[in-house]
């Protein structure tokens, strides 16, 4: 099953996913060292002072908000949502690329993923974070926002609308959040028992200890492990897809002219992966640099998800031709206009903007250079995220401008608590993910042994060796 | 001097019950409608209030406020807590009379509604007497009297002030009146009028002045000169089958503009008889929006227009009379006057040319003698005298000069704000200065009160007893609905106690109406319920023919008139008026009909007019006269004159309160009073406008910001099939047009579409009646208790009206065609806002009302994203944090108790009005009986001018709405989303004069096929 291996990346032998000279032992020490050095690196610290600034900007802002009302956003009529909208749909993408990493890259035993799952599916629990935050304080009466919950109120006596795709968010997104956290912390276990072992504090031998829920490494252990590991990448996997999905629903359940579109799910699933790994990138580089894990993230996994990035964002761009000619081709005038005010309407600035960093930047990754040069790499993925926000925004924003009536016509302008809250949301992230690098091992030491060549040069898949690359080091 | 009764009579009952006078005055005056008299234990509840939020001033929180609890042991005849009354009455509004009907729950009046019975309102009211409710709740509004002495400023007491003048004032009469100057705005009330001789009798050498910014002197004046008598003109759209408007506002401003709407209407059905209307104008009016044709024409022009329409006339007459030579016109303004000219003479007695009141006196006297020309007196033009003419009285302008040369020891200002709306080169103000003793009555310490040594609060008009002549002179009372809020008094009240009077103002003004009341007992009674003493209109007046030299002695005139490539016009605000509505949010923030601009004015210029002084939408420029320079922002409006610049008065009060500018509250908009001058108050070519390097950002309720190619396009693309329209020539052929615009699919429903069984509430909106007026607009702010929320919000494209009136322009930039389409909730059957609430918030009623329910609202905005009529508002913030203030405690007392305030965060939208429809409901049956048709009528559609709103039950056949929905003219809007909506429009028919290029219009297309 290797082979899949040299599908993605031919020049290096298949069985060969770790630079340098690796054992069992210098995986451990090099995960746990970064966990168990009394001090960081400075750099640590500049980064956490920054982004738990702007974490609290971002709590100082959501009070206000709840003090004040939405009306301190940008939102109008008839952009009765934006921003925050944005922003939560733009935060649920990048949650993409951990789960289908961990499920679906494990399901089709890409081997080479056991670098970077733990990363990828941390990044997706803080940005599944940051998504969950705006759709919950989005609403006008924050303090009623539990009654989206379907709960059986004897105040209320009655349901929510099942009809609502606002609804059906709820439960996805909830859903998603929990079988991803689930999976995240599951995966964690064996690897929160080695830095219990390793402890040499007694805080840090409890604090560990109680994560690890009394791990042992027993065969009988790993046995359980493995399956409940594989039943959930099982449950993950239909995950990754209804998501973003029903995300979709929101928009193109309505009757708005570019929401009303059928395209729209597998577009935002493409999309959603396209932004994650971008993410991923953007935050792996920088890591693995900083935290020496160039041995274990290596060129070879940065250039496959580079190519993963060059596929999503080829499906985007023709989803976004595909839009225009379907407007072209269903022959209703509104929907043609909805695109043609697109390109050239009041926000074709931020079409452009769209066009150029999703459609054109992914495609520098047809050159060898940009999928192997790191920093050229974070670049076009830094532009990547730029433009997959602005594709929310140019959904969200410049359908509801300028809908059926021109008499209703409008122009959103966000505020300074728009644009302070998209960057507070991530300063959240940041500081979620630089506790994450701090506290926790930020590589599946358990899984990348596995996957070593050493130990087992014959092993079919994945899972069954690692009974064997447990965590005694 | 002693207390007058008037004072008397508001205090508490107990008091009152034990003088004789009060029992005589229930026993005699009151003997079968006394309910209607609105006194009674919740005034006293509002007198308290008032008094306590009062003392709150000075006192808050020294201990808890003292309330006596009145208990409702005899109950006021027909008071039923909680249940509506009802009260005629009536005011007039700078001249203009409306005649109305007040609801007030527990003695408090809360809406306004035209009084049905009155020949003049039949129910229908417009957008300002809307209004007039929040300037009776207005917490500026000055509470006391204030006297500056020297340098300080002290607080006064009625009492205080009434000593002052008795002594003052006994003096004065001892010296005959010398020194003593009166300025009042003209009024057409009986009872003022009778105090104002009894004034002039006891002050006989005292000079009354009256003066009104917005006057219709011109027009009373070109009668005097046709005909040497000071006649007013009428006019009967009924009858007319031709209306000439030549800068007239006949369906907007115009004193008698609510029975000229429904005169028009009248002649608006589409059919053999259908009305033409022509409309040559330099702004755009309301009557010009609803013409067939429009001549957008520089004001200085309409002269000459109007000569060469006269000529035209006079030689198809077969006139033997010479006409002067007359300068030619240019061609499209020629094949305008050429066509009207036919129509005039075609339809001679049904036809009415009508001329705005800004026109000079010899262009009137010109309109008087060309409608008798062609048998229209008597006729569609009806002449009376004009009740508003005092004798003796003088000018503003005699007024200043003789302030001037120090000959006005005492001047008394009843009502009015002379030293904002005075012309610039009148130096009110600093007349004022060298006038010993100055009093003024005013709603509020305004511009002039702050100069004015005396000011005293003026009771509100719904708070005082009176009198209005309607427009045809029928006798109307008006009568007081609460007691005064704020201690202030009438006009007529503060006479009485110059004069000397001591009957209350409710005998002054009985006894002013007793030759026209007469003998009967039950008169005065049978008055006040009904508002007015029928047949009490005014004679018709017979003029002699005009003189043929006399004629062409205007004529010359005109033609000698200078003439110059731009001109400057003021004209009063839609909104303010002349300013005195700047204090009203309600009006503020109804946008402009056509600019859509609410909280400003601005400098309204063409596109082409705009290209050849290189000022772009939004650029501020500068505007220049002899004596003032100021700058206001530009704003480029299709169908404007082209070299016409058009100001709006009534903005920039320095002194208006907290909503229109105060001295330490910004101006709402510019004050272009100083550009005037007393010689050409109305239109002037003697300016220079420069554009500046600043630009603007207005709030606009459409059209938020300037828009691109792409919408503009789009925009017109779309308004042929959102306001449909024909001719109707092609009506004749095709009277289903409407219905065949659009083309679609079989369009078939997901779900299984609900039956309506019991009511299946319906609304029809004919485009055909609608003239973008703004009444329904008001009218629902007003009875649904819809936030204001203020310029910066409205910039932003939060305004809450849940009715708005779309303006679409079609055709070419520099005389477009008008569509006004008023749009509220259509209460789809498919609701799209339905389905996508997460918490069910808005459902359907079995009645197939869209209902919102507040209180599970949790303000997703879901709803108002899919709604395709984009008609959901959102309380974004807290709209109506200022009902919570203690300060504005008394604008809590507008409020409708039968509708929810709504908190921030809640959506909200129109309801048909379903308080209106549940209590209908409820009325039927406690009746035992069904709902009759018309019984349940919307805000809107009870304000609407034209009638154009119908509301019923679609399921009663019978009802005017089912006959509506079923008129070949009738189509959904956007009907191939196939939401099903319950209100439908009558499409617009225009009745083009076949010389004169039809304007565009969609027109049938394709063949069979399936559609709405």
């Amino acid at each position: 099953m290797s082979t899949a291996n040299l599908a993605l990346n031919p020049e290096l032998p298949p069985d060969r996913l770790l630079d340098g000279d690796h054992d069992y032992r210098s995986i451990t020490d090099t995960v746990c060292q970064i966990v168990e050095r009394p001090q960081p690196p400075k750099a640590w610290y500049v980064a956490f002072a920054v982004s738990s600034v702007l974490t609290v900007i971002l709590f100082g802002l959501v009070g206000y908000l709840f003090v004040t009302g939405v009306g301190v956003w940008g939102n109008n009529a008839p952009v009765f949502w934006g921003w925050p909208i944005v922003n939560f749909v733009f935060w649920v993408g990048i949650g993409h690329a951990g789960t289908l990493i961990s499920a679906i890259l494990f399901l089709f035993r890409q081997h080479w993923r056991t670098s970077i799952n733990r990363f990828a599916e941390a990044m997706t629990i803080f940005a599944v974070v940051c998504a969950g935050l705006f759709p919950g304080i989005h609403v006008g009466r924050v303090w009623l926002v539990y009654w989206l919950a379907p709960y059986p109120s004897q105040h209320l006596a009655m349901w929510p609308n099942f009809r609502s795709p606002l609804l059906w968010d709820v439960f996805a997104v909830s859903t998603y959040a929990t079988v991803s956290l689930l999976f995240w912390y599951m995966g964690m276990i064996p690897d929160l028992a080695t830095l219990r072992d390793r402890a040499t504090t007694r805080v840090r031998q409890v604090a560990y200890g109680i994560a690890a829920l009394g791990w042992t490494g027993s065969a009988r252990q790993w046995s359980r492990y493995e399956k409940a590991y594989m039943l959930l990448a099982a449950l993950a996997t239909p995950l990754v897809l209804s998501v973003h999905t029903i995300v979709s629903f929101d928009f193109a359940v309505s009757q708005i002219p570019g929401w009303h579109t059928t395209i729209f799910p597998p577009y935002f699933v493409a999309g959603a992966i396209f932004s994650g790994f971008a993410m991923v990138i953007t935050l792996v580089v920088p890591a693995r640099a900083f935290f020496g894990l160039k041995d274990l993230v290596t060129i070879r996994h940065l250039e496959n998800m580079t190519k993963i990035m060059l596929a999503t964002g080829s499906m985007v761009g023709f989803a976004y031709a595909i839009e225009f000619f379907i407007a072209w081709y269903g022959g209703n005038p509104y929907e043609q206009f909805a695109f043609i005010n697109r390109a050239l309407g009041p926000y074709a600035w931020a079409y452009w903007t769209m066009v150029t960093c999703n459609v054109i930047s992914p495609q520098l990754f047809w050159f060898k250079k940009f999928r192997t040069t790191p920093w050229l790499m974070v670049v076009v993925s830094i532009f990547i995220n730029i433009g997959m926000w602005f594709e929310r925004f140019v959904i969200t924003v410049t359908s509801l401008s300028r809908d059926f009536l021109p008499s209703s016509w409008g122009y959103f302008k966000p505020t300074a608590v728009d644009v302070l809250m998209l960057i507070g949301s991530f300063g959240l992230f940041f500081t979620l993910f630089l506790l994450f690098c701090r506290y926790l091992p930020m590589v599946a030491m358990a899984e990348v042994k596995a996957v070593m060549p050493k130990p087992d040069t014959t092993a079919k898949v994945g899972n069954t060796a690692s009974a064997e690359g447990g965590p005694q080091a | 001097m002693t207390t007058t009764t008037g004072k008397n009579y508001w205090r508490s009952l107990d008091e009152l019950q034990d003088t004789p006078e009060f029992r005589e005055f229930l026993h005699r005056e009151f003997p079968e409608a006394a309910s209607e008299f609105p006194e009674g234990l919740s005034r006293r509840r509002w007198m308290q209030l008032m008094g306590a939020s009062l003392a709150l001033g000075g006192l808050a929180g020294c201990r808890w406020e003292q309330e006596k609890i009145a208990p409702f042991a005899v109950r006021p005849e027909n008071r039923v807590p909680g249940e509506a009354e009802f009260f005629a009455t009536s005011i007039e509004i700078a001249g203009m009379p409306r005649h109305l009907l007040v609801t007030c729950y527990d003695g408090r009046p809360i809406k306004i509604e035209g009084n049905p019975d009155h020949p003049a309102s039949q129910g229908v009211s417009d957008a300002l007497s809307q209004a007039t409710i929040l300037d009776l709740y207005d917490p500026d509004r000055s509470a006391a009297a204030r006297q500056i002495d020297g340098r300080q400023s002290f607080s006064r007491s009625w009492q205080e002030f009434e000593e002052f003048a008795a002594e003052h004032f006994a003096a004065l009469a001892k010296q005959a009146g010398q020194g003593l100057r009166l300025l009042i705005e003209p009024t057409s009330s009986i009872a003022v009028q009778t105090m104002l001789r009894k004034f002039q009798q006891r002050y006989p050498q005292a000079t009354i002045h009256t003066y009104a910014p917005l006057s219709r002197q011109q027009q009373t004046d070109g009668a005097a000169l046709a005909w040497r008598q000071p006649w007013r003109v009428r006019y009967n759209l009924d009858g007319a089958k031709i209306i000439a408007s030549f800068d007239e506002d006949l369906l907007g401003l115009h004193p008698h503009a609510l029975a000229h709407a429904r005169g028009f209407a009248t002649g608006r059905e589409p059919g053999d008889g259908m009305s033409r209307v022509y409309a040559a104008e330099s702004q755009f009016s309301l009557t010009g929006a609803a013409a067939d044709h429009r001549l957008p024409i520089k004001s200085q022009d309409i002269g000459l227009l109007l000569a060469h329409v006269d000529a035209l006339v006079r030689a198809d007459l077969g006139a033997a009379e010479a006409n002067a030579d007359l300068p030619a016109l240019p061609a499209g303004e020629q094949d305008f006057a050429q066509a009207l000219a036919l129509d005039l003479v075609a339809n001679q007695g049904q036809a009415v040319v009508a001329l705005g009141p800004s026109q000079p006196v010899a262009v009137h006297a010109l309109a008087h003698a060309l409608n008798q020309a062609l048998g229209n007196i008597g006729q569609t033009v009806l002449l009376t005298q004009d009740p508003t003419q005092i004798a003796g009285a003088a000018s503003l302008e005699q007024l200043v000069n003789a302030m001037q040369n120090g000959s006005v020891d005492t001047l008394l200002i009843l009502g009015g704000n002379p030293a904002y709306d005075v012309p610039g080169d009148l130096d009110f103000r600093g007349g004022l200065a060298q006038v010993a003793t100055t009093i003024q009555l005013g709603l509020y310490e305004n511009e002039t009160a702050q100069l004015c040594q005396w000011h005293l609060p003026q009771a509100h008009p719904y708070e005082a007893w009176g009198d209005v002549r309607g427009w045809d002179g029928t006798v109307s009372a008006a009568q007081p609905l609460i007691a005064p809020l704020l201690n202030g008094k009438s006009p007529l009240e503060v006479l009485a106690l110059l004069c000397d009077d001591q009957r209350d103002a409710q005998q002054i003004v009985r006894e002013a109406l007793a030759t026209y009341l007469g003998n009967r007992s039950d008169a005065w009674p049978a008055l006040l319920h009904e508002g007015f003493i029928s047949s009490t209109t005014f004679p018709l007046e017979q003029p002699a023919s005009v003189a043929a030299n006399q004629r062409q002695q205007w004529v010359q005139e005109i033609v000698q008139q200078p003439r110059a490539d731009s001109e400057l016009v003021f004209t009063p605000s839609d909104s303010v008026l002349d300013g005195r509505f700047a204090n009203n949010g309600w009006l503020q923030e109804t946008p402009d009909f056509l600019t859509k601009l609410t909280w400003d004015n601005a400098a309204i210029l063409s596109p082409q007019t705009a290209d050849q002084l290189g000022i772009q939408h939004g650029t501020i420029v500068q505007l220049k006269t002899n004596g003032a320079r100021l700058e206001l922002p530009a704003f480029i409006l299709p169908g404007q004159a082209a070299g016409s610049i058009g100001v709006a008065l009534g903005y920039g009060r320095t002194a208006a309160g907290n909503v229109g500018g105060d001295s330490d509250i910004a101006s709402v908009g510019v004050d272009v009073n100083p550009l005037r001058s007393a010689s050409s108050p109305h239109f002037t070519s003697d300016f220079s406008i420069t554009p500046t390097a600043s630009t603007y950002q207005f709030a606009t309720t459409q059209d938020h910001h300037a828009i691109d190619t792409v919408g503009q396009e789009e925009t017109e693309r779309r308004a042929g099939d959102l306001v449909r329209g024909a001719t109707l020539e092609e009506y004749q052929a095709h009277p289903d047009f409407a219905q065949h615009m659009t083309h679609h699919p079989p369009l078939e429903s997901l779900w299984e579409e609900p039956s309506y069984e019991g009511h299946a509430w319906g609304m029809s909106i004919d485009l055909n009646k609608c003239i973008g007026c703004n009444a329904c607009m008001v009218a629902c702010q007003s009875e649904n208790n819809v936030p204001i929320v203020g310029k910066e919000q409205v910039a932003k494209g939060r305004e809450m009206h849940w009715i708005r009136v779309d303006r679409y322009f079609q055709g070419d930039v520099e005389n477009p065609d008008i569509a006004t389409q008023p749009v509220a909730c259509h209460h789809c059957e498919n609701a799209p806002c339905e389905q996508v609430c997460p918490v069910a918030a808005t459902v359907h009623s079995d009645e197939g009302l869209n209902d919102m329910v507040y209180n599970r609202c949790i303000g997703t905005r879901y709803c108002a994203n899919n709604c395709p009529y984009k008609v959901r508002r959102f309380n974004f913030l807290n709209y109506n944090a200022e009902l919570e203030q203690a300060s504005n405690e008394l604008v809590q007392l507008a409020v409708n108790p039968e509708v929810t305030v709504r908190s921030r965060g809640v959506m909200e939208k129109c309801t048909y009005c379903v308080q209106r429809i549940q209590g209908g409901k409820i009325d039927a049956k406690n009746d035992r009986r069904a709902i009759g048709d018309g019984e349940i009528k919307t805000a809107c559609q009870q304000a609407c001018p034209t009638q154009a709103i119908q509301f019923g039950d679609l399921n009663d056949a019978e009802s005017r709405v089912a006959a509506s929905h079923a008129d070949p003219r009738a189509y959904a809007m956007l009907s191939e989303l196939n939401v099903k909506p319950r209100t439908k429009y009558l499409a617009r028919v225009r009745n083009p004069h076949p010389l004169l290029a039809a304007p565009a219009t969609e027109t049938h297309h394709g063949s069979p096929h399936v559609h709405s």
